[in-house]
């Protein structure tokens, strides 16, 4: 089914008025109640002009997103709450309003308070769903850019929509639909599409928190009802794992934004006994293939995609979205009819040494299944370095012992100089690694 | 800088373990700065240094934090914050 421009789809999905779409803590919120809430937001949004959302919670910022699409205001989605971010971003798109929790964050621009659904909206009668244009711009998330300055990326209601059920095909199979919590938060691509939209288009319940330390997360997964759907990245399930909490029954994990190393997944899935998955994606496509972490390192395109490689990247093109878009990733087809292909690295991340070819992503990838290295990560050469650099978190291991088993595995020209040993990466909350922090890491004095 | 207790040098040195922070003298540190943030003094932690030193408290107290609780958040304030607030929380762990 192509995007059609008159075509028009839900702003909830599914018949029951009365199933329960946000979970707020113990308190179970209603399809008819949050549609009724969007609506009152919606008639008394005032000003006009673009709306920065930085609801914290999941429901706000989804009645947010559904007043928005219903009173045609552009929602921006900030990457991060720092005040010049957030700043810059309004001075470019001309927003006036920011909608949050807390008006100390709105960075001096106008404040509306988060909306909320309240007892008045679950009671009475409902009338239709609204019907949201399939083309509309529903939001905008923004990332930090490589240039430093945020890059906008529109999405249509009817992408966000088509590739949330793409996604949902894979993990609540058979139209399954578990209860989601989340420890992602709603504004970027990844949190957007599995805790916001899971729930609208796919009609799946949702924690609104956004859980952080282990104990929050058990907390959150049984205020609903299984089957659960833990939506997480590689850094908060290090941590769920590490603090062997016992959790309620989960049916499925999910990671994104980093690496999982393949060792973490597999405890995980021993300690919840539960497949944990991972997908691939970007902001510029949200999700775009799927795997189970321990199964290897094949990854399944999103049905109805397809992908052609190229030396330096791939186009990625689908009935879901409005044009191709390119991928910085150099990959494999393996199977074009089943959209099987294998991840080579990023496009400019190839490592090339001695004339022999190697992507970064893949030397990573093959330090990550050492036994006993927790944590890692290639650094590609600089002007100051002609071989890759690598910094790793394994304290069973010396670096001979590390390098050793690497050599194991690749050709000893791609074996890191240095290697270096340190206590932890410099994740950001996300799980992502800073270029300027490695550097100062692999120039610091070791452990 | 203010005099530290025998408990928040306790405390000093298993965040300092935690976080692999070994160029800090559990001794010297100051119980009252900020643990979070980029003022002068503070230690600059992070949302991850966050969850490692939950999991350092549970693993040695046996006390799991949780972020939705104001009292946690009051309580990663500073060292001495932090000390207070597991020593008015290990009775009711004990039991």
């Amino acid at each position: 089914m192509t995007l059609s421009q008159s075509e028009l789809l839900p702003l909830v999905a599914g018949d029951d008025p009365q199933a329960v779409l946000w979970q707020r803590g113990a308190r179970p919120v209603t399809r008819a109640a949050f549609v009724r809430a969007a609506q009152r937001f919606a008639a008394t949004l005032p000003g006009d002009g673009p709306l920065l959302n930085l609801c914290e919670s999941r429901e706000r910022f989804a009645l947010t997103l559904a007043a928005a699409l219903l009173a045609r205001r552009t929602l921006l989605l900030p990457p991060s709450t720092a005040p010049a971010t957030l700043r810059e971003i309004a001075e470019t798109h001309g927003v006036r309003a920011a909608v949050g929790e807390r008006a100390e964050l709105a960075a001096g621009l106008a404040w509306l308070p988060a909306p909320e659904t309240g007892d008045a909206d679950a009671a009475g009668e409902f009338g239709a769903v609204p019907a949201i244009p399939a083309a509309a711009i529903a939001a905008i998330p923004f990332t930090s850019g490589s240039t430093g300055r945020p890059q906008p990326h529109p999405k249509t209601w009817g992408t966000l929509v088509r590739t949330a059920q793409l996604a949902l095909a894979r993990f609540a199979p058979g139209g399954g639909r578990p209860s989601v919590v989340a420890t992602v938060p709603p504004q970027h691509m990844y949190g957007l599409e599995t805790s916001v939209v899971f729930a609208l288009a796919g009609g799946l319940r949702t924690h609104a928190g956004k859980p952080f330390f282990p104990a929050d997360v058990v907390a959150a997964l049984a205020e609903v009802p299984a089957p659960r759907l833990l939506v997480t990245t590689p850094v908060h399930l290090r941590a769920l794992v590490a603090a062997g909490l016992r959790a309620p029954a989960i049916e499925r994990i999910v990671s994104a934004t980093a690496p999982l190393a393949p060792e973490l997944a597999a405890a995980a899935e021993r300690l919840f006994g539960a497949p944990v998955c991972e997908i691939y994606g970007c902001t510029e496509a949200g999700s775009l293939a799927t795997r189970r972490t321990v199964d290897g390192e094949i990854w399944r395109l999103h049905d109805g995609a397809t992908l052609t490689p190229h030396e330096d990247g791939a186009a990625l093109h689908g009935t879901h979205l409005p044009d191709a878009v390119w991928l910085q990733d150099r990959i494999e087809l393996l199977d074009a009819g089943a959209g099987r292909f294998r991840l080579l690295g990023r496009a400019q991340d190839l490592l090339k040494v001695a004339g022999k070819r190697m992507s970064a992503a893949d030397l990573t990838q093959k330090l990550l299944l050492i036994p006993g290295v927790e944590d890692g990560v290639i650094v590609p050469p600089d002007t100051g370095r002609e071989r890759p650099a690598a910094l790793v978190v394994a304290p069973s291991l010396s670096e001979a012992q590390i390098l050793a088993a690497l050599a194991e595995r690749v050709d000893p020209v791609f074996l890191p100089r240095p290697l270096k040993r340190v206590a932890r990466l410099p994740r950001n909350e996300l799980g992502k690694l800073p270029q300027a922090q490695l550097a100062a890491l692999l120039a610091g004095a070791g452990p | 800088m203010s005099t530290q207790t025998a408990a928040e040098r306790d405390m000093a040195a298993l965040l300092i373990e935690a976080l692999h922070l070994e160029d800090r003298d559990p001794a010297t540190v100051d119980p009252a700065a900020p643990l979070f943030g980029e003022g002068a003094g503070s230690w600059g932690l992070d949302s991850i240094d966050a969850l490692e030193i939950a999991l350092a408290i549970q693993q040695k107290y046996g006390i799991e934090l949780k972020a939705d609780n104001e009292a946690t958040k009051r309580a990663f304030a500073s060292l001495r914050a932090l000390t207070d607030y597991i020593a008015a929380q290990r009775p009711q762990a004990v039991h």
